[in-house]
């Protein structure tokens, strides 16, 4: 395959001799065309075929056009404090643990932050709130990783207690604050000039090519479904731009949710304690023997989510500037099912968190769509529910397939994230004796 | 296709004819192999890994079907499209480690999914129980909860379980592989006996002398073929591995030199774990390779274990290079401490990763940029440098280590180490489940590594092996250190006597 590869089995015992590098364009593109297979990129057809059947829908009733940048901009603020969650849930799910509390911490964070803003200030009360919401988290992180209790029952006790708290600092009754500080953080609109968003979408375009060029340099990693991201943010940058800048103007919990998920993206992917993360929840005891402090990697996610639950707790405030005690109950299961839409693994180990969060985006642009076509919103949960259980048949039935066509006996489950799928390795193995 | 569950007077066990394999990447696993499986005997199967052994059952239990050839059963053709069907003519597979439910019973274990209709009655089975145990003379409480039993017993329930259904083959999968030798006498005896009863015993093992000790026939596969078949009258040990090895690595030699002793890089006093019976002493010097000699649970993996951290010491001190060691295993590999656990597919490797992630795995501190960034590039050349250093025989470095076989998944297990650690290496069976050829490479690099100027603790349940790699051996017994010798100056079986408790 690559340089590298032809060294392998230098020392062959009857073996014969690896295929030449390959070196066409074609035959480098293919493995980052691995990532448009239905188990890798499946939550972004979901979304472009619901966009598509959404478009049809309301054109065939008349309605205002779907895809108008009110609407989007609509579906995009609506989603970003779940997205937000769905991005430090997959991080929780990819350590191989599970949080049910975020949403009771968000609306603690709420509660708290009315309470208090007008009587000791904005920035006191925004670092009350987030503080709760750390120390939340940590004791989440402490009962499950050193006391040993499951993460499933800490997380309900938490849920549970938590939102218990909420309801004695509320009394029962929802409360408003006289000071506007929170509703200026939620509602506020920044703008990015047309001519910055065009330069960004180019600089994604330098990129991909630098990583293009740099596949002649020896070892370096074959190409991925990351490769073709970037291309694709790139050209919806550019198109944005030109076509509907509007869209360019978002309050500042769209940008929170962008910047969010573009930093834990790439710390996931480019930084070593990201890498440890994957470890970590792929097999945890192989990681503590290599040295890995597993702890640290167990219970920093529950720590970063009760920070974050906070934060979003906060854009919730401002968002209605007032809260009551029943205030974001469900969110938790919306955020969970964003992030399996988004092809996360429960069982730790695989997952990525821009796709959870075009996961949140799907489960909203459902809702939006049942409002537009004013279908009920009673059936949109049968809907939204039937949407998560297919979604995840199609990512267990996709993972399966391309293992059997490889011979391999059924055993590589559903939550690889291995950059390289089976059937590309089986063109590859050469007839060598030690390969069983 | 069913053929009945009771023993008939049909000519012949199984028959198998010129079967091949092609799997759909290409791999030809077989390659045109015929054999008889005759009733009434026991087969042994041998070869390297990756010879094709595993294949072969498969396609006998029905999980695989042959790509040509053909199998006949009793004389009639057969076509197994699944395990099931296998079943159903009468085959039944023990595995190395077949899964047991460990909150059952022994006796529920034995008659799970057996078939006897929906109603449970403890009372006839007990009797029909008692009696496949003596028909292999081997005594259980059948009442007992599996999780309480050793791994060589939950062996014996898997064989039982397999008997439960009267099979007239079962093929017996490595299934001494992970149990002391004490239990294997059992699993070796039973074999004889269920031939004695007709019924086609096919034995599939790594370890030589078992075979040799028990099979009436014998077949060497080496890479997809049929190299050798000779009766129990022309068995020799020699001819098995001549035919398992063909003209590669025969025999691990005996005599290495001994190294000059260095100063001690490695001094465990009165350690004791909580896991450990009894505290340890232990010093071990620069380019020393010390062995630990003992039966399994003698407590030589807990010792390894207190040593790199992975146990919390309850008591004593590790002197490193001088200076106190304390903390767990990162810690320990910080200081350059290197351990290569048991079971290398769930404590070594991250089964599902590349070779390249799973080499660079432990030392992602020096392959790292500024910043903690990740150089792929840099990971890659050095998985590209280890794979061809230690003859990892792969595909690519992109292809994941559960796909590898036992020996060259254990070679990244120690590709992760040796570029990195300076100071001791703590093996733990290195060698296990490792084919002839693998364990040589393996042996010679344990001692280049040790000649690098390591401190080496190495655990090897192959009393010739340790022999053959190890300077010095330590007995352990239940917990505690019994004894040490030179390896020159002891033999296998004064080794064996001292572990197993003897003086």
């Amino acid at each position: 395959m690559t340089v590298a590869a032809s060294k392998l089995g230098s020392k062959p015992r009857g073996g014969s001799a690896p295929a030449p590098p390959e070196m066409s364009l074609r035959g480098r593109l293919r493995p980052a065309l691995a990532g448009l297979r239905p188990q890798r990129a499946g939550v972004v057809y979901a979304l472009v075929l619901l966009v598509l059947v959404l478009v049809i829908a309301t054109t065939a009733k008349h309605l205002p056009a779907y895809l108008s940048s009110v609407n989007v901009s609509n579906i995009l603020s609506q989603s970003a404090p779940d997205a937000i969650l769905a991005v430090f849930m997959t991080v929780v799910l990819i350590s191989g643990n599970f949080d049910l509390s975020v949403a009771s911490v968000a609306a603690l964070a709420a509660a708290l932050a009315l309470k208090t803003i007008d009587t000791i200030g904005t920035a006191p009360a925004i670092i009350l709130a987030l503080a709760v919401g750390v120390a939340v988290g940590a004791i989440n992180a402490v009962l499950v990783q050193k006391i040993g209790v499951n993460a499933f029952i800490v997380t309900l006790g938490s849920m549970t207690a938590v939102r218990g708290i909420v309801l004695i600092a509320l009394n029962g009754e929802s409360v408003t604050a006289n000071s506007r500080a929170l509703v200026a953080l939620d509602s506020t609109v920044y703008k990015v000039p047309q001519l910055v968003a065009v330069l960004a979408g180019v600089l994604l375009l330098v990129l991909a090519g630098i990583r293009l060029r740099r596949l002649n340099e020896e070892n370096a990693p074959p190409l991925d479904g990351f490769f073709l991201a970037l291309i694709a943010c790139a050209a919806l940058l550019v198109v944005i731009a030109v076509i509907s800048p509007a869209l360019l103007s978002q309050p500042l919990p769209v940008w929170l949710m962008i910047w969010v998920t573009v930093g834990v993206a790439a710390a996931l992917r480019f930084l070593v304690p990201g890498r440890n993360l994957y470890a970590v929840g792929s097999n945890a005891e192989a990681a503590r023997l290599s040295g890995i402090n597993v702890d640290r990697y167990k219970m920093m996610p529950f720590v970063l989510t009760g920070l974050a639950s906070a934060g979003v707790g906060l854009l919730y405030a401002g968002r209605f500037n007032s809260v009551d005690p029943n205030g974001l109950t469900g969110t938790e299961l919306t955020v969970i099912a964003a992030a399996i839409l988004g092809g996360t693994s429960l069982f730790g180990g695989a997952g990525h968190v821009a796709k959870s969060v075009l996961g949140t985006v799907v489960l909203f642009t459902l809702s939006n769509g049942f409002n537009m076509l004013n279908l009920g919103s009673n059936y949109q949960y049968v809907v939204q529910g039937a949407v998560l259980i297919a979604a995840s048949a199609v990512y267990t039935i996709a993972a399966k397939a391309p293992a059997r066509r490889a011979g391999n006996d059924g055993s590589v489950g559903g939550t690889a994230p291995s950059d390289v799928t089976a059937d590309e390795r089986a063109g590859t193995v050469h007839p060598e004796v030690s390969g069983s | 296709m069913r053929t009945g569950g009771s023993p008939s007077s049909a000519p012949a066990g199984l028959d198998i004819d010129k079967v091949s394999k092609i799997y759909p990447g290409g791999t030809r696993a077989l390659n045109g192999v015929s054999l008889c499986l005759q009733p009434g005997q026991v087969h042994g199967l041998v070869g390297a890994n990756g010879a094709g052994k595993s294949t072969l059952i498969k396609i006998i239990a029905g999980a695989e079907q042959p790509t040509t050839g053909a199998l006949r059963w009793q004389g009639e053709p057969v076509e197994w499209r699944r395990p099931a069907d296998a079943q159903a003519a009468g085959v039944a597979v023990v595995h190395q480690q077949s899964p047991v439910s460990p909150a059952l019973t022994v006796l529920e274990n034995v008659y799970l999914g057996a078939g006897a209709g929906t109603i449970w009655n403890p009372r006839d089975r007990q009797a029909e129980f008692a009696e496949l145990c003596a028909g292999i003379d081997f005594t259980i409480d059948p009442n007992e909860i599996v999780a309480g039993l050793s791994i060589g017993d939950r062996q014996m329930v898997s064989i039982l379980r397999a008997l439960a259904r009267r099979p007239q083959l079962i093929l017996l999968d490595e299934p001494t592989a992970s149990i002391t030798p004490a239990e294997r006498a059992g699993v070796l005896g039973a074999a004889r006996r269920l031939a004695a009863t007709g019924v086609a015993v096919v034995f599939v093992s790594h370890f030589l002398n078992e075979v040799s000790e028990i099979s009436d026939a014998v077949s060497v596969l080496r890479d997809g073929a049929l190299v050798d078949s000779f009766g129990a009258d022309e068995l020799t040990e020699e001819r098995m591995v001549a035919g398992i090895v063909g003209n590669r690595l025969r025999a691990i030699e005996n005599n290495h030199e001994p190294l000059p002793p260095g100063e001690a890089v490695l001094e465990v006093r009165g350690l004791r774990s909580a896991a450990m019976a009894e505290p340890v002493d232990l010093t071990v010097r620069r380019g020393e390779i010390v062995g630990l000699a003992g039966l399994l649970g003698s407590g030589r993996t807990e010792l390894l274990k207190a040593i790199f951290g992975a146990d919390r010491r309850v008591a004593g001190e590790i002197l490193l290079e001088g200076q106190p060691l304390s903390g767990g295993p990162a810690a320990a590999v910080k200081r350059g401490v290197a351990f290569v656990p048991e079971d290398r597919l769930t404590q070594g490797l991250i089964g599902d990763w590349e070779i390249w992630r799973n080499v660079s795995l432990a030392d992602l501190g020096n392959l790292s940029g500024r910043f903690q960034r990740l150089v792929p590039s840099r990971e890659r050349a050095r998985a590209a440098q280890a794979c061809a250093e230690l003859g990892v025989v792969a595909p690519s470095i992109d292809t994941p280590v559960r796909e590898l076989s036992g020996g060259n998944a254990q070679k990244v297990v120690f590709a992760k180490w040796i570029y990195k650690t300076h100071a001791v290496l703590l093996l733990d069976e290195p060698t296990a489940g490792v084919d002839v050829g693998g364990k040589a490479d393996l042996i010679m690099l344990i001692r280049a590594l040790a000649a690098r100027g390591m401190g080496i603790v190495v655990v090897l349940s192959e009393f010739e092996e340790l022999l053959s790699v190890a300077d010095r051996v330590v007995v352990m017994n239940r917990g505690t250190v019994t004894g040490g010798y030179a390896s020159d100056e002891v033999s296998v079986a004064e080794l064996t006597a001292a572990a197993g408790g003897l003086s």
